[in-house]
């Protein structure tokens, strides 16, 4: 978009109030987050002996970074405030704490999750291969909570919004869901639906009762805290296309709806519905719908038809979800190496073709969006490929790493460390580029399963986007 | 490097404690609490109070309608974060309302619901806010119908600016807040709002969306920008029923790739006029598809002629306006049509008001009134200029100019962007141009006669000293010339001199009264002071004298048939100070009212005349003698004004019928006794307060204001209306009588110096008596577009250009200050400059030149070479500190071998993004950065070391024989570093930084707040001292591009006003404002007054006050904190009595009390 961006002609352009200040900044990220380069003057010295599965930095200050490896170890890091300089100006950052086998609570197997307590740094929470998801007190290093699950925890998610809960939402080899509350220590729900483990969970950005959860079976699941059940399972097959019937046919189609009852609203849900926690909308929703609209099906919940039920996102399991700052586009990728992008509200698949790439298998992946949202990063082997989110194009390449890359995570929060000696480089303000950074570091390692790719053709989903309702 | 070594031994680091807040479900993310005070006393700036000198004067939106009533036709202008209403008249515009919005002004739009006669206006601010107001006939004010807020969590916010729309048949408000969301608000049957609603848009970059005319669904046409940057249309039906679009009538794709605007077409015609930057075409519903080519513009106005919507005017970005014609037979458009029109401003809106009458609305030059001419003039131009409304936005940089060394700045801004630029010296009070000057000691009063009662013109001026008086006529050849009246006593002081009725003179004096004839100049009548007894005060008008002899008589002389009558005596129990029998009333001739100040009880008193009753008294308080009291009618209102010996005045509404005197005011207009005198400029009426500080009082919106005069100390002033010195005034100064005209009454003055180029960066050297500044001007051949640079000189008085020097192809100037360097008395321009070479996305080259002027011109001295844009310099020790890119490069003057000197860099800073603003004091440099807040960095020279080094290099010197050079100085091989000291981690995106003092430094940032921050030198750990803490945070609602230290008003330093720091700061939207610097105290209770202001002061449209200020970006949202809205806060003084009462209880200090605190406030700008 901005090809001939020149910072001294858009400061100008701006002074004169000619470019509008959001376009300014949204212009200018996007050039940084497109000049994403591998620092050479910052460095994380790990003091895991396994593969990094989790990254996060707080929400709070941009400033501590929780990482979680798969010696059982989780580890936070300064990333503002380097520990020591190497050769005067190589910023090196140790770990500020550190929680592992040898602590009296630390975790027996590999932690699969470690995420911030997002109203503040306090707190964090650990899922790991132990069964067990622990909440631990930043500045005393203990264990002050712990929920003991029934499997190996793939996952656990907090809502960055929520004012009104404190969940943990967890995924695991089970089948279902479950909401621990760190408010009272217990189980608050368990959301079946998955008819496999539960590999990734995502809070909904917009609403603080929406959670998102993909599986092993190929599913995602899309679940409202409040109400019993799931209240949409994304189908692969739904596309936009044609969602919204032609002027001519959708009068002939009003014609027909008219003498079929009163208000049947053509929308599953839209946003408006969604936040609002209006009563007299939800007989509305359970109301029996006509069989012309395919998506209104998907609103027979709890237990939707057994065909939507069936649907699926992937073909195989869901390995990582993600959604988009604003809250309106949630990115999947799955085991067949496929990343999707999906209209939240809509719940259809917007049909972007990301070019094609190699993505594990066989476990969770975190993946990473820029604020605009313009960018996706997705671990892809021993790279992480930045992918245009409109356009699915490769944008960049990160190499670097000698194995695997497990998970990313992109900060918008520039905090930049305080003794940054260097000035040729460019991209070197975001944490983004440090956590690349740090994973190639680190030398991420895999659990050893093989390569196994599931190739697909291209434009399988264009065959497919016929309804088939 | 030494500070960090420092830092390591001194101890581990301490850890960082993680925050933990009570695992409470119920905690707020909004509300951060708000941090203590440390330590008060040494801290001035912290408590900061924000004003507006210069309202915005760009304009953004303009609509017209009959909104005040249903047969009346307004005009209703946005500008930015006010609105004004103006009403059509045949005389032309005239302003009925201007307010300001809580709010930044996103949209407005005017629309007439069901059954309403007139129209409504609805108004989106930049927060998602909204308001519907109409016009309360009976009050004259704005009346909300209904407000609500429209922001959403879920979308991100739309970069290509909102757009909110109204549907033509009421039948729903469409809103494009949030990329990929369309809000509906939909209108019931009775016309009311009702909840609204998202739509799912699924094309992400709108560039437009309009509602089409004539269509039995509300119908939006939407201009998007898809993946591959080719533009298209497309139209929804919206289904208000089914919340959702219905894919609409019709779409076109890829159209011109410049698309940027939608023009509705009316019914019957329909359809979509979509403006290109190479063609226009129209669109409608039945497949019509009509395409013009046009010369590459880009057009962003539009204004439509007709009510039937065949004729739009177009204005473009050059500033040329034009006529497109869509015609049609019937209702089938059969092709379009454009003509050139003439020249404009470079419009940002255009509205049609009525034969051939169009206001455009600009962003970056005059606002203008035209008149659309059936006939070409000589240039083929159909524009004729009616009337300019002076804007001074973008203001991108300014300087302030203080050229009588009397503390009050002038500020030079550079206003204007492309043809429109300018420069613009803005200056409060009012100015005296001298004409004439003659130097006379010891003035005592000062007095114009005419040759006759009727003649327009003053003819003689009447000089009175100690113990003579002297008589100066306008002489043929319009010289002012001693002369001679012979009835009048010339051997004595005179008190009071006047014309009389039946072309007579009145001369009082000490001992006596004349009457002279005008034609023979002879004496016709005397009235002597009884016998022991002298004048001491009088005041007389055309047929009456008052006149005051010691022992506190008073005496009434009327003039009747040329003869001087005592008609009334009275003795009062004090010594009279002061009296005045100015005419009030219906006869300007005669008064029935007098005014007496009094000695010793301090009053002042109100006579009726002729009988001399005593009506009325105020006792005035205090021990100050009343010197000087004045009736006067301003705007149509009577007033007592009453001046004391110490420069106060009080001002008093007056009954004319019962002398009553109410809504007493005191103010303080300098420190030396004041004489009142009324004066009229372009046949107004004002009064002329002489003193230390002289004032002119006059009446805005019947509102006493007072304006200080450019001139130093004032004795005595009267008007001198003369053939030669038009609407002049004679002024006596101490030492000199010297006649001079006088500016248009009003608060700021601004002058234009038109440059048909825009100025980027301006600087002021005292020394040359000159101004110097970047600008560049855009060269639009055929093809190619390009700017060429320069730096130009003008005269600082004059503002004469006296020499230009341009810069390099692609050289662009970026920075430009004067300065001075250490070993060197004189005085430099030093210019940095960057390299925009169409390749780069980063200039990796730049220069700073350093010009010295020689008999005007710029004489280049010095040119470095830098690796990029330098933008920004600052004088730094003797040195020249330069912002280049991420880095902050200290250069110093070295003289070399031939005599020559060179800049040579001595340290620099590395870790910015980019360093787009620095400010300097002492060893301390704050930057604002581009994204990454404020930092502040230190010069730091290590002693310790510097003795080996001097050792180690002593004999290098001696064998280089260096050391012969005078430029071997401690400075040159000392190990200086500057490093950084603190930084603020928030993640600001600065637009301009100053330090207000050692501690404390101002920001303003890209999401229009302004942010303190305090530099935490006593914390106690290293990771605190390490932070700038962010002690004051304000929604200020502009983006401001600049600030400087400064005051715009005449600082009286032994006022409570004086030693209150301001800074100036200047803003896109042309506003120029103030911020103070408050004591504490004072903080306390004029935070007091806001909060309590806020409860009776409604903001339009019911907006929230607090929420508006509230500091507000994409990250959080806080309520303002250290900072006052001055704005509001003044606003006191236009309550009514029972209101300020009101306030003033809540407060709990007097109402007199309370306004003359604002009134001091009001004093800053």
């Amino acid at each position: 978009m901005h090809a001939d961006w020149m910072w001294l002609e858009e400061v100008k352009g701006r002074e004169r109030g000619e470019l509008r200040t959001r376009r300014f900044e949204a212009a200018a990220r996007a050039r940084r987050a497109a000049s994403l380069e591998l620092s050479n003057r910052k460095e994380f010295a790990t003091p895991h002996h396994g593969a990094v599965n989790s990254l996060q930095v707080d929400l709070t200050e941009g400033r501590y970074l929780l990482s979680g490896a798969s010696d059982g170890s989780a580890a936070v890091f300064d990333v503002r405030s380097a520990t020591e300089y190497e050769a005067g100006f190589i910023a090196k950052h140790g770990n500020i704490l550190l929680v592992d086998k040898q602590h009296e609570n630390g975790h027996k197997f590999a932690i699969s999750a470690a995420v911030w307590y997002p109203v503040d740094t306090g707190l964090f929470v650990t899922a790991s291969f132990d069964h067990f998801v622990k909440v631990w007190d930043t500045n005393s290093t203990q264990v002050v909570m712990d929920f003991k699950m029934p499997g190996k925890v793939y996952s656990a998610a907090m809502s960055p919004i929520a004012t009104t809960h404190m969940l943990i939402a967890t995924g695991s080899a089970d089948v279902q869901v479950r909401l621990c509350d760190v408010a009272s220590g217990a189980f608050t729900h368990t959301l079946s639906g998955h008819r496999d483990g539960i590999m990734s969970l995502e809070w909904s950005a917009s609403s603080e009762w929406i959670l998102m959860s993909g599986g092993c079976d190929g599913a995602i699941r899309f679940w409202d805290i409040r109400r019993a059940g799931c209240f949409r399972v994304l189908d692969q097959s739904r596309s936009q296309l044609g969602r919204r019937p032609p002027l001519l046919q959708n009068t002939n189609d009003k014609d027909h709806m008219d003498s079929l009852g009163p208000s049947p609203s053509t929308r599953s849900y839209s946003a408006q519905k969604r936040t609002s926690n209006s009563k007299k909308k939800s007989p509305d929703l359970r109301k029996s719908q006509n069989l012309t609209h395919g998506q209104m099906q998907q609103r027979l919940h709890p237990g939707l038809s057994s065909s939507q039920n069936r649907a699926t996102a992937h073909y195989g399991a869901v390995t990582g979800l993600r959604t988009t700052t604003d809250g309106m586009y949630l990115l999947s990728s799955g085991s067949d190496s496929r990343l999707r992008l999906w209209d939240i509200d809509s719940g259809c698949n917007t049909l972007v073709n990301f070019e094609a790439m190699r993505l594990q298998t066989g476990k969770p992946l975190q993946l990473a969006v820029t604020e605009d949202p313009s960018l996706v990063f997705v671990p892809c082997m021993a790279s992480i490929k930045a992918y245009n989110l409109w356009t699915g194009t490769t944008s960049q390449t990160f190499r670097g790493h000698y194995e695997l890359v497990n998970c990313c995570y992109y900060s918008a929060q520039d905090q930049e460390c305080r003794n940054f000696i260097l000035a040729a480089m460019i991209g070197k303000f975001l944490c983004g580029l440090h956590q690349l950074q740090l994973l190639l570091k680190w030398k991420t390692m895999t659990s050893g399963t093989g390569f196994l790719q599931l190739m697909r053709i291209t434009g399988v989903t264009k065959n497919s986007c016929t309804s088939v309702y | 490097m030494a500070d960090r070594i420092e830092k390591k031994n001194g101890g581990s680091q301490a850890l960082p404690l993680f925050r933990l807040r009570p695992p409470s479900p119920s905690f707020s993310h909004l509300v951060e609490p708000s941090s203590q005070w440390h330590t008060a006393a040494a801290e001035m700036s912290v408590w900061n109070y924000v004003v507006t000198a210069h309202k915005p004067t760009s304009v953004s939106h303009s609509c017209i309608g009959n909104f005040t009533s249903p047969n009346q036709l307004n005009l209703i202008i946005a500008k930015c974060t006010r609105i004004e209403i103006h009403l059509l008249t045949p005389q032309g515009l005239q302003p009925m309302l201007d307010v300001p919005i809580y709010g930044r002004i996103a949209t407005i739009e005017l629309f007439q619901p069901h059954n309403e006669t007139q129209d409504f206006l609805f108004i989106a601010t930049e927060r998602y806010k909204f308001c519907v107001l109409q016009w309360d006939a009976e009050k004259s004010e704005l009346l909300t119908r209904a407000m609500g807020d429209v922001s959403d969590r879920i979308g991100r916010p739309t970069d290509n600016g909102q757009i909110g729309i109204i549907d033509p048949d009421c039948r729903l408000i469409g809103l494009h807040l949030y990329d990929g969301l369309f809000k509906v608000i939909p209108f019931d049957n009775k016309g009311q709002l009702k909840e609204a609603f998202n739509i799912r848009l699924e094309e992400l970059q709108v560039l437009d969306i309009k509602f089409l005319h004539g269509c039995v669904k509300p119908t939006i046409v939407v201009l998007y920008q898809d993946n591959k940057d080719a533009r298209h249309v497309k139209t929804y039906e919206v289904a208000l029923k089914d919340k959702d679009f219905v894919e609409g009538p019709w779409s076109q794709n890829n159209l011109d790739n410049g698309a940027g605007l939608l023009i509705p077409v009316p019914a019957p015609l329909g359809g979509v006029i979509i403006i290109g930057e190479e063609t226009i075409v129209y669109c409608n519903a039945n497949a019509t598809f009509k395409a013009i080519p046009i010369k590459q513009s880009i057009i962003r106005a539009y204004g439509r002629v007709d009510p039937d919507g065949s004729r739009y005017l177009l204005g473009d970005n050059t500033g040329t306006l034009h006529l497109l014609v869509l015609t049609h037979e019937r209702e089938r458009v059969t092709g379009l049509k454009v003509e050139y029109l003439g020249e404009t401003s470079i419009a940002s809106s255009i509205s049609y008001l009525d034969n051939g009458v169009v206001y455009v609305g600009s962003r970056f030059g005059d606002s203008q009134l035209i008149k659309l001419n059936l006939q070409a003039d000589a240039s083929g131009s159909f524009v004729e200029l009616l009337e300019r409304y002076v804007n001074l936005g973008p203001i991108v940089d300014f300087c302030v100019v203080d050229l009588d060394r009397q503390g009050q700045g002038q500020v030079v801004t550079c206003s204007g962007a492309f043809k429109d630029g300018s420069l613009r010296v803005v200056r409060n009070g009012i100015g005296i141009n001298e004409q004439a000057s003659v130097e006379l000691q010891g003035i005592k009063g000062l007095w114009s006669l005419k040759s006759s009662f009727n003649d327009p013109y003053d003819m003689y001026l009447v000089v009175s000293f100690i113990s003579e008086t002297r008589f100066l006529a306008m002489n043929m050849e319009d010289e002012l010339e001693e002369t001679e009246i012979e009835g009048f006593d010339a051997q004595t002081q005179t008190l009071f001199c006047q014309n009389a009725i039946n072309d007579l003179l009145i001369q009082v004096t000490a001992n006596s009264v004349r009457l002279v004839s005008c034609t023979s100049r002879e004496l016709v009548d005397r009235w002597n002071a009884p016998a022991g007894f002298s004048v001491n005060v009088a005041s007389a008008n055309a047929s009456q004298v008052l006149l005051a002899t010691g022992g506190g008589h008073l005496v009434y002389l009327e003039i009747k048939e040329a003869k001087l009558v005592e008609v009334k005596h009275a003795q009062l129990e004090h010594e009279i100070s002061c009296l005045d029998l100015n005419p009030i009333g219906e006869n300007p001739h005669f008064s029935s009212l007098a005014a007496v100040g009094m000695w010793t009880d301090i009053s002042v008193r109100i006579f009726s005349l002729p009988d001399l009753e005593l009506i009325r008294k105020e006792n005035l308080g205090g021990e100050i003698v009343p010197r000087s009291v004045l009736l006067c009618t301003l705007e149509g209102v009577m007033y007592l004004l009453c001046a004391l010996g110490d420069g106060n005045l009080f001002s008093f509404l007056l009954n004319a019928c019962t002398g009553e005197l109410t809504d007493r005011k005191k103010v303080s207009l300098g420190t030396q006794p004041i004489s009142l005198r009324t004066f009229s400029s372009k046949g107004t009426t004002h009064v002329f307060a002489s003193s230390d500080r002289p004032t002119v009082i006059y009446s805005s919106n019947k509102k006493l204001l007072y304006s200080n005069v450019n001139l130093k100390e004032v004795n005595h002033m009267c008007r001198f209306n003369t053939a030669a010195f038009p609407d002049s005034l004679a002024i006596a100064k101490e030492s000199e009588l010297s006649i001079g005209t006088i500016d248009d009454i009003q608060k700021l003055h601004i002058r234009t110096i038109p440059l048909n180029e825009q100025a980027r960066r301006i600087c002021h050297q005292e020394q040359s008596k000159t101004l110097a500044f970047c600008s560049f001007k855009y060269n639009q051949t055929s093809m190619e577009e390009s700017e060429t640079h320069f730096i130009r000189l003008l005269d600082h008085q004059t503002f004469e250009f006296l020499s230009t020097y341009p810069l390099d192809q692609y050289e662009c100037g970026c920075s430009i200050i004067s300065c001075s360097f250490s070993d060197d008395n004189n005085v430099y321009y030093c210019v940095g400059t960057a390299y925009v070479l169409p390749e780069e996305n980063e200039p990796t080259k730049g220069r700073i030149l350093v010009f010295a002027v020689e008999d005007g011109r710029l004489q280049l001295i010095v040119e470095k070479e830098t690796k990029g844009a330098v933008y920004s310099l600052n004088a730094f020790n003797g040195k020249l500190l330069a912002a280049i890119n991420q880095k902050i490069q200290l250069y110093k003057w070295m003289l070399r071998e031939d005599g020559s000197h060179e800049l040579q860099s001595e340290c620099g800073h590395h870790g910015h993004i980019l360093a787009l603003y620095t400010q300097t004091r002492g060893d301390f440099i704050v930057v604002g950065d581009l994204m990454k807040s404020i930092s502040l960095l230190v010069y730091k020279v290590a002693f310790n070391s510097l003795l080996d080094t001097l050792q180690q290099f002593y004999f290098l010197f001696q064998s280089l024989h260096w050391a012969n050079y005078h430029c071997f100085s401690f400075g040159q091989h000392e190990e200086s570093a500057i490093e950084e000291r603190a930084r603020d981690y928030n993640a600001n995106w600065m637009t301009a930084v100053e330090m207000l003092d050692d501690e404390i430094y101002i920001g303003a940032e890209n999401s229009y707040n302004l942010l303190t921050v305090r530099k935490n030198s006593d914390a106690a750990t290293d990771d605190e001292r390490a932070r700038l803490e962010v002690v004051g945070e304000y929604h200020l609602g502009e983006f401001v591009n600049k600030f400087r230290h400064g005051s715009l008003v005449m600082r009286l330093p032994d006022s409570e006003m004086g030693q209150i720091p301001t800074v100036i700061f200047g803003t896109i939207n042309g506003v120029i404002g103030i911020i103070a610097s408050l004591p504490h105290d004072q903080y306390v209770f004029l935070e007091k007054l806001q909060s309590s202001l806020v409860k009776f002061i409604k903001g339009v449209g019911n907006l929230s006050h607090e929420q508006w200020r509230s500091f507000h970006n994409d990250k959080k949202t806080v309520e303002a904190r250290n900072f006052l809205d001055g704005d509001l806060i003044e606003s006191f003084l236009d309550l009514s009595r029972s209101k300020m009462e009101e306030v003033a209880k809540v407060v709990g200090v007097s109402v007199e009390e309370l306004s003359r605190r604002v009134e001091e406030l009001t004093r800053l700008h």
